[in-house]
C-alpha cells in the first residue's frame, strides 16, 4: 500500500515539475517574422440553408505547418473555421500550433489564394504577441504563412 | 673637454653633416609627399568604390522595382504585356544580385547588402511569383487590398534596405571624399613645406658656404694680393671653419714669418752696411792712422840713417819713431780687440781690484802725456773694490782720459771722480774740450764712428769708446755719458761692486789725489 502512494506520489510530482518547465517558456521579447508553409490536410464545408454558398455556411480547414529549411517532417498543425457571412465573406478563426506555443487568429478572408488575418494571441513564448499573419498560395494545397509578430 | 679647448670641427665633417641633414630633408619630404600622394589616391579609390556601389545599388533598385511594378500592374489588370518589365527583370537580377553582395566589403554594409538580395529573393519567390500564379487562376485574389498591401510592405522594407546602403555608401562617398580632399590639402601643405624648407636649407647652405669658405678665400686673396705688392703687414681674420679656418691661420703665420724674414733681411742687410761702412771706415781709418806714424817712423829712420845728427837730435827722433810704434801697436791692439769681440772671443780674467787704485795710476800716467791739460782726481774715502779685469778696466778708464785730452785740443781741466753709490761703483771722466753734437751722440758708442774728429785733425780708431763699452757691458756695469758742444763731456761707467771684500779694503793713500800730468 505504501509503495503504491509513494509510486504515485513521485510521478506526479516529476510529471508536475516537467509540466511546469513546459509552461515557463520565455515570451517573445521583441517584434519578429514566423514564415512556415501549410499544407492543407483536411477541408471540410458543412453547407447550410440554401444550396451552395450562403451565409451560415462553414469550412473548416486542417493544415500541417513544415518548416522546409530545418526539416522535413511536420512542426506543428493548425485549423481554420470560417463561418460564411455573405457576399463571399467568410469570417474566419484559427489556431496554429508550433513548438513554441499557439497563435491565434482571426479575420475576413474573401479568397483564401491570398489573405490576410489579424493575430489576436497566442500561447507560450507568444502569450503576448499581436500582429499580422498573411497567407499567399503557393502551390495547390500549399500556402504560405508569414506571421509579423509585434509585443501587444 | 671645455668649449674653449674643444677642436672645431672640420669642414669636410660639416659638409658631410650639411648634405646628410638636406639629404635627410628631401627624403622625409618626399616620403611624406609619396605617403600623402598615396592615401589621397587610396581616398580617391575608397569613393570611386563607393560612387560604384551606389551606382550598383540604384541600378539595381531601378530593376528591381521595374519588375515589381510590372507583378503589381499585372496583378491588378491582367495585362501581360506589363509582365515584360518582371521578366526583363528576371533575366537580370540573377547575375546582379549574385555579384552585390561581394562589391561590399566584410562587415556592416556587406551584411545589409546580404540582406536586401535574400529579402529580393523572398519577394520574388513568396509574392511575386505566387501573385503571378495566383493572378493566372484567381484574378481577383491578386488584385485584393490584402495583395496589394502586402507587395508596398514588402517594396517598403526592400527600398529602405537600398535606402540603407545608399546613404551609407554615400556617407563612406563623403568621407573619402574628405579624407581626398584632406589628403591633397596635406599633400599640397607637405610639398610647399618642404619645398619652402629646401629652400631655406639651400639658402643657408649656400650662406654657410659663403662665410666658411667664399669669404675667408676673399679675404685671403685680397690678403695675397697685398703680400704680393709688398704689404707683409696683411693678415687674414682667422675665421671659417675647420680647413679654411686652418687656412687663414697658416697664411697668416705665413704672413708673419715672410715678415720676420723680411725683419730679420733688413736687419742683415743693415748689418750688411754697417760691415761694408765699417770695412770703408776701417779702410780709411788704416789707411789714415797707420800712414802718419808710419810716415814718421819711415822718415826718422831715413834721416837717421842718411844723416848724422847730434845726441840730443837722434834722441829726440827715436822718441818720435818711439810714440810712433807705439801708436801703431795701440792701433793694433784695438783692432784685434775689436775683431776679439767681434767673434766673441773676449776673455776677461777676473780678480778682485782696488778700482780707485787703477784709476790713480792711469790719472798718474796720463798726467804726464800732456802739457796743457790738468787732471784732477776727487778719489773716495774708501777703497772701491769691484770684481775685474785689470787690463780690461785699465784700458777703459785710458781710453775715457786719452779721450778727454784729445778732445780738448785747447786744454783744459779733466776731472776724475770716483766714488761708491749703494752696490756700485761709479767713475765720472769730464772734461771742457769740444763736446759732441747732438746728431752724433746716438753713434758715440758705434765702431769707428769719430763724428767731425777726422776733419779736425784729432787721431784715432773710433774703436775706443766701443771697446770701453763692450768691456764694461762684459762686467755686468754700464756706461754713458752726457756732453755739450763747446763746453765738453762727461762720461762714466758703473761697476758692481765686489760685495764679499766690500769692508776689507783700507782706506786709499791720500797722494793719489789731485795729480797733475805735463807734457
Amino acid at each position: 500500500m505504501n509503495r503504491w502512494v509513494i509510486t504515485v506520489v513521485g510521478v506526479t510530482v516529476i510529471a508536475l515539475a516537467v509540466a511546469g518547465v513546459g509552461g515557463t517558456e520565455p515570451t517573445l521579447k521583441g517584434p519578429g517574422i514566423i514564415r512556415i508553409t501549410s499544407v492543407t490536410k483536411r477541408f471540410a464545408r458543412v453547407d447550410v440553408g440554401r444550396r451552395g454558398y450562403s451565409a451560415g455556411d462553414m469550412q473548416i480547414t486542417r493544415v500541417s505547418l513544415f518548416n522546409r529549411r530545418l526539416r522535413k517532417r511536420p512542426l506543428g498543425n493548425g485549423q481554420l473555421v470560417c463561418t460564411a457571412t455573405g457576399q463571399k465573406f467568410w469570417n474566419c478563426t484559427g489556431t496554429y500550433i508550433l513548438p513554441a506555443g499557439k497563435i491565434t487568429v482571426s479575420g475576413v478572408l474573401i479568397y483564401s489564394d491570398f489573405y490576410d488575418m489579424a493575430v489576436t494571441g497566442g500561447t507560450g513564448r507568444y502569450n503576448n504577441v499581436r500582429g499580422t499573419q498573411v497567407v499567399t498560395r503557393l502551390r495547390r494545397s500549399e500556402k504560405l504563412m508569414l506571421f509579423r509578430l509585434v509585443i501587444g | 673637454m671645455s668649449a674653449a679647448g674643444r677642436k672645431p670641427e672640420s669642414l669636410r665633417t660639416r659638409l658631410v653633416v650639411a648634405s646628410v641633414l638636406f639629404a635627410a630633408l628631401v627624403t622625409v619630404v618626399f616620403a611624406s609627399l609619396v605617403f600623402a600622394v598615396f592615401e589621397l589616391r587610396d581616398a580617391t579609390d575608397r569613393e570611386a568604390r563607393a560612387n560604384d556601389r551606389t551606382v550598383a545599388a540604384l541600378s539595381l533598385q531601378e530593376l528591381f522595382l521595374d519588375g515589381e511594378n510590372g507583378v503589381r500592374g499585372y496583378a491588378l489588370t491582367r495585362n501581360r504585356e506589363l509582365l515584360s518589365s518582371w521578366r526583363h527583370a528576371q533575366a537580370l537580377l540573377p547575375q546582379r544580385l549574385r555579384t552585390f553582395a561581394p562589391m561590399f566589403e566584410e562587415g556592416e554594409q556587406r551584411k545589409r547588402a546580404s540582406d536586401l538580395v535574400e529579402s529580393m529573393r523572398r519577394y520574388k519567390l513568396d509574392y511575386a511569383e505566387p501573385l503571378i500564379r495566383i493572378a493566372n487562376e484567381t484574378p481577383g485574389a491578386a488584385g485584393t487590398k490584402e495583395a496589394i498591401t502586402e507587395g508596398a510592405d514588402r517594396i517598403r522594407g526592400i527600398t529602405a534596405r537600398f535606402d540603407a546602403i545608399v546613404a551609407r555608401e554615400q556617407a563612406s562617398a563623403l568621407e573619402s571624399a574628405d579624407a581626398a580632399a584632406h589628403g591633397a590639402r596635406r599633400a599640397i601643405a607637405i610639398a610647399v613645406g618642404g619645398l619652402c624648407a629646401t629652400a631655406l636649407l639651400i639658402l643657408a647652405f649656400g650662406v654657410f658656404l659663403s662665410r666658411s669658405i667664399a669669404d675667408p678665400l676673399r679675404d685671403a686673396a685680397e690678403s695675397s694680393r697685398k703680400l704680393a705688392a709688398g704689404d707683409l703687414t696683411a693678415r687674414v681674420q682667422e675665421h671659417g671653419a675647420g680647413e679654411v679656418g686652418e687656412l687663414t691661420r697658416a697664411f697668416n703665420e705665413m704672413a708673419e714669418r715672410l715678415q720676420e724674414n723680411r725683419v730679420e733681411l733688413e736687419a742683415q742687410n743693415a748689418r750688411l752696411r754697417e760691415s761694408e761702412r765699417l770695412k770703408s771706415e776701417l779702410i780709411s781709418i788704416v789707411s789714415h792712422e797707420l800712414r802718419t806714424p808710419l810716415a814718421s817712423i819711415l822718415g826718422f829712420t831715413t834721416l837717421l840713417r842718411d844723416r848724422d845728427f847730434d845726441e840730443e837730435s837722434r834722441r829726440r827722433y827715436l822718441e818720435i819713431i818711439h810714440d810712433a810704434s807705439r801708436r801703431l801697436n795701440t792701433l793694433v791692439n784695438d783692432f784685434l780687440d775689436a775683431q776679439r769681440i767681434e767673434e766673441g772671443r773676449l776673455e776677461l780674467t777676473f780678480e778682485t781690484l782696488d778700482l780707485q787704485r787703477l784709476l790713480a795710476e792711469q790719472v798718474r800716467l796720463f798726467a804726464g802725456q800732456s802739457e796743457r791739460h790738468d787732471i784732477d782726481l776727487e778719489a773716495a774715502a774708501h777703497p772701491l773694490p769691484v770684481r775685474g779685469d785689470r787690463e780690461r778696466l785699465a784700458q777703459v778708464l785710458g781710453n775715457l782720459l786719452s779721450n778727454a785730452i784729445k778732445y780738448s785740443p785747447d786744454g783744459g781741466r779733466v776731472t776724475v771722480e770716483a766714488l761708491r753709490r749703494n752696490d756700485h761703483v761709479r767713475v765720472v771722466v769730464g772734461d771742457e774740450g769740444l763736446g759732441i753734437q747732438p746728431n752724433d751722440q746716438a753713434r758715440v758708442f758705434t765702431k769707428f764712428f769719430r763724428g767731425g774728429a777726422g776733419a779736425s785733425g784729432i787721431s784715432g780708431s773710433g774703436l775706443g769708446l766701443a771697446l770701453s763699452r763692450e768691456i764694461v757691458e762684459a762686467h755686468g756695469g754700464r756706461i754713458g755719458f752726457t756732453s755739450a758742444p763747446g763746453e765738453g763731456s762727461t762720461f762714466w761707467f758703473e761697476l758692481p761692486t765686489d760685495a764679499q771684500s766690500g769692508g776689507a779694503w783700507r782706506v786709499q793713500e791720500p797722494h793719489d789725489r789731485g795729480a797733475k800730468g805735463g807734457a
